[in-house]
């Protein structure tokens, strides 16, 4: 590895200069790996550049950040305006944006006049306001269970709700109907010990923890000759696991020529360093890489509020602080990169509109989601909202459905990762436009 | 044992792997020995003994095989279907180290969370590698994720020993109904679910979901939200014991917190006034109806026979309702038939393939931290799964984990995990490619295993030094990622 330290910011921008008049991704590959302080091969750029992330047609990256446990969108994106939210949740609840009672820290952050941000996200307040994140409210599947195994089953296998249908994930589904010979090896990722069930059935995908852990930690006269015999050992794709080390392999040798461990963020953005900041530091190092990777998937768990999840101070505000100054770490890194990335969060159910005993809420219906990205149409809370007065909630005192959380990835698929056939990855479904991302 | 016929036992695989001693075995050993001439080997890879080793424990030892081979199927199963509290000094000595399982729970308080975990984690996978009675170990880590508890939720790692010893393990061939109901006063489950938050007028609802979802019924099972509501009222006012100064955690009754109205629970009525027999009621319910019984016999159906288990469901299931939830009697007719040998293989998940690799190299291990930081990286660090659901069991959850296995692999061969060291002196004495592939995988190596052998050979061929690389490659080898 130290042999190939020796590249310096100087050669690269050498390189980047000749390099930059031919195509876009030359000329974000070679900054990125100047202002980044990354060092690699000469030789092993170039090959980049030619074999990996060259689509046919250039499309976003993907990062899916899901929000395990069923995150509380009415606390999250919290309808300020209807009285009963404050009657419903007389502890739990947060002051309307012009409450002058309240200091400024304890008040919602106003979005449109009628829904306020949590305080915690005020780091993504910027992002909405400058029309790069759209705020999504009602949405979800018609998942009535209220199981968290069976709503996120039905989310990421792409169902209505869960039954019949395809057993595999949505993301998987999405990479086969746009798989093409010159795919990476590394086009999904998933932070985390575990395969997420949207990645299920995804061929070139890898679960990990740190891009840095990912080698063989043999000795130096080992190294090389255990990975040609695992070469050798690996071979039959027609087995699951066979398939699973030819894959790992290929990515090893991908990543052979990236320095993860040494990525400095840009624009002075500091990613916090919980798992879902460290993941998505490292899925900003591989899309400045440009090692092809298209869908990254991340995890955060924490959001079955059912105790204590207080209103700005407890379980929920903590976690919101971390989601929202990764996400805005990450978009602040990436800067103009962002333009080619999409960031979609959402969870698998909300919670009920009224609180229970333990300061915290039980599991409910609709929830929130977010569109981050240069081709959001941002600035906006899309909702055909259904009110929350009591008339308005479902049987069980429930925010109610009123847009299924696949219009908006079957929208980003299309108009953001060239995917132009959704119905095989939501099938029996047509979506309705929502306008929320923009045409490539 | 003479210098000559010991030798001679090596050669045809006795001491290495210990399988069967056939004049073919002994010709492929010399054979790959000698040369890198391609042999003919068996087509098939199963054999009925290595198989039922295989799916009955957490891997075979050195001796395993043919000690089951001795004993005959009927026996080994017989046997393993009534263990015994026994077990060997030396597991005894390392267990008895564990501050969690001597003290009360309300003890532990004094050490920290992770120290807690650490022990836990170290006495699963002591007792995994070292458990006399695999099938008890086997359906404790069956059970363990069944009854799942994560144990970084509101202390619930401080009651999680107590858990493991009063409901998992002293019912986990024994009968599901007991060891349900031990569940449900287990003040582990009880905080993991938030059962001492659901009282009379605001009833807490995970408890009553996850009892009939994962527990009992399944998803499937035919309950509604109603029940779920009717069934968190039934438990409303089970909590903890608070008690002036310390607490001793313990489950009990707060009957001014419990909603003694009238309650319908799967059609069945549960008149007023009950109190704490609500509770009684309907774990009654629950354990005597028939989805039950298909539920857990789907799950352990597959458990035992991998994808191909559902003609198996149906019996197992009658056999749950005949007995009364008798876990030994579902599993015996299940464990003795063709069905087991012919079933397809399973893939280790991290813990399995981790405790079947200590035992394979017959390591010495402190299942202390290192041990504990590999199945971590691997996807599975053990009591910390933090759903109710346990670890999944499909394959494809898995795959995506096998840099971290060879990782483990290289660091299990190359000596360098602190707390856990292999012998090669020992294994490496007149060892082969055949008996090291015995050795590791419990069966002789088969037409599919060709690739290994012959890079095993390779190996050896190049010195002593080279046992530890060669037995990289037999835990590497995807052939060792099965059961």
């Amino acid at each position: 590895m130290a042999k190939s330290n020796w590249w310096s910011c100087e050669e690269s921008r050498k390189w980047d200069a000749g390099q930059k008049k031919l195509t876009r991704r030359g000329v974000l590959l070679g900054a990125g790996f100047c202002l980044a302080s990354w060092a690699g091969s000469k030789s092993a750029l170039a090959e980049l550049k030619v074999s990996k992330g060259q689509k046919n047609k250039p499309h976003d990256v993907l990062v899916y950040v899901f929000l395990r446990g069923g995150a509380d969108g009415l606390n999250i994106v919290a309808p300020y305006a209807e009285d009963s939210y404050y009657r419903q949740r007389p502890n739990l609840s947060i002051a309307k944006p012009t409450d002058k009672g309240t200091n400024a820290s304890g008040r919602l952050l106003d979005l449109d006049g009628f829904f306020g941000l949590h305080p915690s996200l005020g780091p993504l307040l910027p992002f909405y306001h400058g029309g790069s994140l759209a705020v999504l409210h009602a949405c979800g599947s018609q998942d009535t269970t209220r199981s968290h195994f069976q709503a996120m089953a039905a989310v990421e296998r792409g169902l209505a709700a869960e039954g019949p249908g395809p057993a595999s994930g949505w993301l998987a589904r999405h990479l086969t109907s746009t798989e093409q010979e010159s795919d990476s090896p590394l086009r999904s990722i998933a932070f985390g010990g575990i395969l997420p069930d949207s990645l299920r059935g995804a061929a070139n995908t890898v679960a990990l923890e740190s891009i840095g852990d990912f080698k063989l930690n043999a000795l130096e006269s080992q190294h090389e000759r255990f990975e040609k015999r695992l070469q050798e050992l690996y071979k039959d794709p027609s087995e699951e696991v066979g398939r699973a080390g030819q894959e790992t392999l290929a990515v090893l040798e991908s990543l052979r020529k990236i320095h993860p461990e040494q990525y400095k963020p840009e624009h002075g953005a500091v990613y916090p360093t919980s798992d879902l900041g460290n993941g998505l530091r490292q899925t900003a190092c591989l899309i400045r890489a440009n090692l092809g990777l298209e869908v990254a998937a991340l995890d955060r768990t924490g959001w079955d509020t059912h105790f204590a999840q207080g209103s700005t101070v407890g379980i929920l505000p903590l976690a919101l602080d971390d989601l929202g100054r990764s996400l805005a770490a990450f978009a602040t890194d990436l800067g103009s990169e962002m333009n080619h990335v999409t960031v979609v969060v959402m969870t698998e159910f909300g919670r009920r509109l009224a609180e229970n005993s333990s300061l915290g809420t039980d599991h409910g219906r609709a929830s929130f989601m977010f569109v981050m990205g240069g081709g959001t149409n941002g600035a906006k809370v899309y909702a055909k909202w259904p009110g929350i007065e009591e008339h308005q909630l479902d049987e069980t005192g429930d925010l109610r459905v009123t847009t299924d959380y696949r219009d908006v990835l079957a929208e980003v698929l299309q108009n953001r990762m060239r995917n132009d056939v959704p119905q095989e990855t939501f099938p029996s479904y047509r979506g309705k436009p929502l306008g929320v991302v923009r045409s490539l | 044992m003479s210098e000559v016929s010991r030798r001679e036992c090596l050669r045809v695989g006795l001491l290495g792997g210990a399988v069967v001693t056939t004049a073919g075995c002994a010709k492929i050993a010399n054979h790959f020995a000698s040369d890198r001439r391609p042999v003919t080997l068996p087509a098939s890879n199963v054999e009925e003994p290595s198989r039922i080793v295989q799916r009955l424990t957490f891997g075979p030892r050195p001796g395993d095989v043919s000690a089951m081979s001795t004993m005959g199927k009927d026996a080994y199963v017989t046997a393993m279907l009534k263990p015994g509290d026994d077990e060997d000094m030396r597991l005894r000595f390392l267990l008895n180290r564990l501050d969690v399982f001597q003290m009360d729970p309300y003890e532990t308080q004094d050490l920290p969370e992770n120290e807690v975990i650490r022990q836990l984690q170290q006495a699963a996978i002591l007792r995994a590698a070292y458990g006399k009675h695999q099938l008890r170990e086997r359906m404790v880590d069956f059970w363990t994720n069944h009854f799942n508890i994560y144990g970084r939720k509101g202390l619930a790692a401080f009651r999680k020993a107590a858990d493991e010893t009063n409901v998992i393990r002293k019912h986990a061939l024994g009968s599901f109904p007991q060891m349900l109901h031990a569940s449900s006063r287990s003040s582990a489950m009880l905080i993991f679910l938030d059962n001492q938050s659901n009282i009379a007028g605001h009833p807490n609802e995970n408890y009553a979901r996850e009892i009939m979802e994962l527990h009992t019924l399944g998803v499937h099972g035919g309950y509604t939200q109603k029940d779920v509501q009717e069934v968190a009222r039934c438990f409303t006012g089970w909590t903890i014991e608070r008690r002036f100064l310390r607490h001793r955690w313990s489950v009990i009754f707060d009957e001014t917190k419990h909603d003694d109205g009238s309650k319908t629970v799967l059609g069945h009525r549960i008149p007023a006034g009950l109190g704490e027999k609500d509770a009684e009621a309907v774990l009654n319910i629950l354990t005597n109806h028939p989805s039950t019984a298909r539920n857990l016999a789907t799950k352990i159906c597959a458990n035992f026979l991998g994808s191909d288990s559902s003609k198996w469901t149906d019996r197992v299931a009658e056999t749950y309702l005949r007995t009364h939830g008798d876990i030994a009697e579902m599993l015996r007719p299940m464990l003795l038939s063709k069905d087991l040998i012919e079933s397809p293989p399973i893939l280790k998940r991290p813990f399995d393939y981790v405790v079947s690799a200590i035992r394979a190299l017959d390591a010495e291990t402190d299942g202390g931290l290192e041990v504990q930081k590999h199945l971590s990286d691997m996807g599975e660090p053990l009591y910390q799964w933090p759903m109710p659901d346990g670890y999944p069991t499909k394959t494809t959850a898995w795959t995506g984990t096998m840099l971290p296995r060879w990782n483990f692999a290289v660091a299990m061969t190359n000596n360098t995990m602190r707390g856990t060291g292999v012998d090669w002196n020992q294994i490496g004495k007149d060892a082969n490619a055949v008996t090291l592939f015995e050795r590791t995988h419990g069966r002789r190596p088969s037409m599919q295993d060709q690739v290994l052998v012959n890079q095993v050979t390779d190996e050896l061929r190049l010195g002593k030094d080279r046992y530890a690389d060669a037995g990289f490659l037999c835990l590497a080898a995807p052939s060792f990622q099965w059961r």
